[in-house]
């Protein structure tokens, strides 16, 4: 059964524009030096955390917890956490 | 006082803030979905979420099954557009959110984006952090809102945006 929803698209485009600085916020505040440093698996989760803000792929990535991922993207990368 | 089901993006973030237990001066109950519970692994957060437990204050609420597939279903259709999509255990709490009209706190922007395109989803109230904040100065329970909210700003590392704060009159202090 298909349902047909009208959607907003406004507010759609919005979001992508919110996105997108969010996007930006992270990658200027990300601390560099400390991701080029980190293990291939490690530092392709951060990039791809401050690509997308999808902390729970990321997390799968690193091969890490959820709150384990984010508090360091947060503590040891400088990522702040902004949608 | 209301009750509400939190997800994980809200619980991560607020575990770090050192007035964590504020949020029970607002809500008398707080869910935990299985979903979101499931992939909590820190000390820190385990053991708030287990001293909520142990003296009421939150509660663990179960995969049903009617509200899993619509949860599925939610995920199927926020990955057609060209926003950020939401997870199932986000989807969950949305759907409890609707379903039994509590408020819905998360901090992912799957969710806050959903919940401002979908028009199904219009009527589910969601709060994030900022909007905890804000209620618990107009209850007089934090003295000001501006410097509450820098405080759980510079503890949880969560930004908020210019956009975010302008809804606030840009934190005012006025009641």
């Amino acid at each position: 059964m298909v349902i047909l929803v009208k959607i907003n698209e406004e507010k759609l485009r919005e979001w992508v524009e919110r996105f997108r600085e969010a996007r930006e916020i992270r990658r200027r505040h990300a601390n560099w030096e400390f991701i080029k440093s980190q293990s291939p698996r490690i530092r392709v989760a951060l990039e791809y955390y401050i690509e997308t803000g999808d902390f729970r792929t990321a997390a799968k990535m690193a091969n890490m917890g959820v709150d384990e991922f984010v508090d360091m993207a947060k503590d040891q990368a400088n990522i702040p956490a902004i949608d | 006082m209301a009750s509400s089901i939190a997800d994980t993006s809200f619980i991560i973030d607020w575990v770090r803030y050192s007035k964590n237990k504020y949020l029970f001066k607002i809500f008398d109950l707080v869910y935990i979905p299985e979903s979101v519970l499931a992939e909590i692994r820190s000390e820190r957060t385990l053991i708030w979420i287990s001293e909520g437990l142990e003296e009421g204050k939150l509660a663990v609420f179960p995969e049903l099954p009617d509200i899993s597939r619509e949860a599925l279903d939610l995920v199927a259709r926020s990955r057609r557009f060209p926003v950020r999509p939401v997870d199932y255990p986000e989807a969950f709490c949305l759907v409890v959110g609707k379903r039994f009209n509590l408020v819905v706190l998360s901090e992912n922007g799957g969710v806050l984006a959903l919940r401002s395109y979908d028009p199904e989803y219009y009527g589910v109230e969601v709060w994030r952090a900022i909007d905890v904040l804000y209620k618990l100065w107009r209850l007089n329970y934090v003295n000001s809102f501006k410097e509450e909210l820098e405080l759980y700003q510079q503890e949880t590392r969560r930004a908020y945006s210019r956009r975010d704060l302008i809804r606030y009159g840009d934190i005012s202090e006025n009641k």
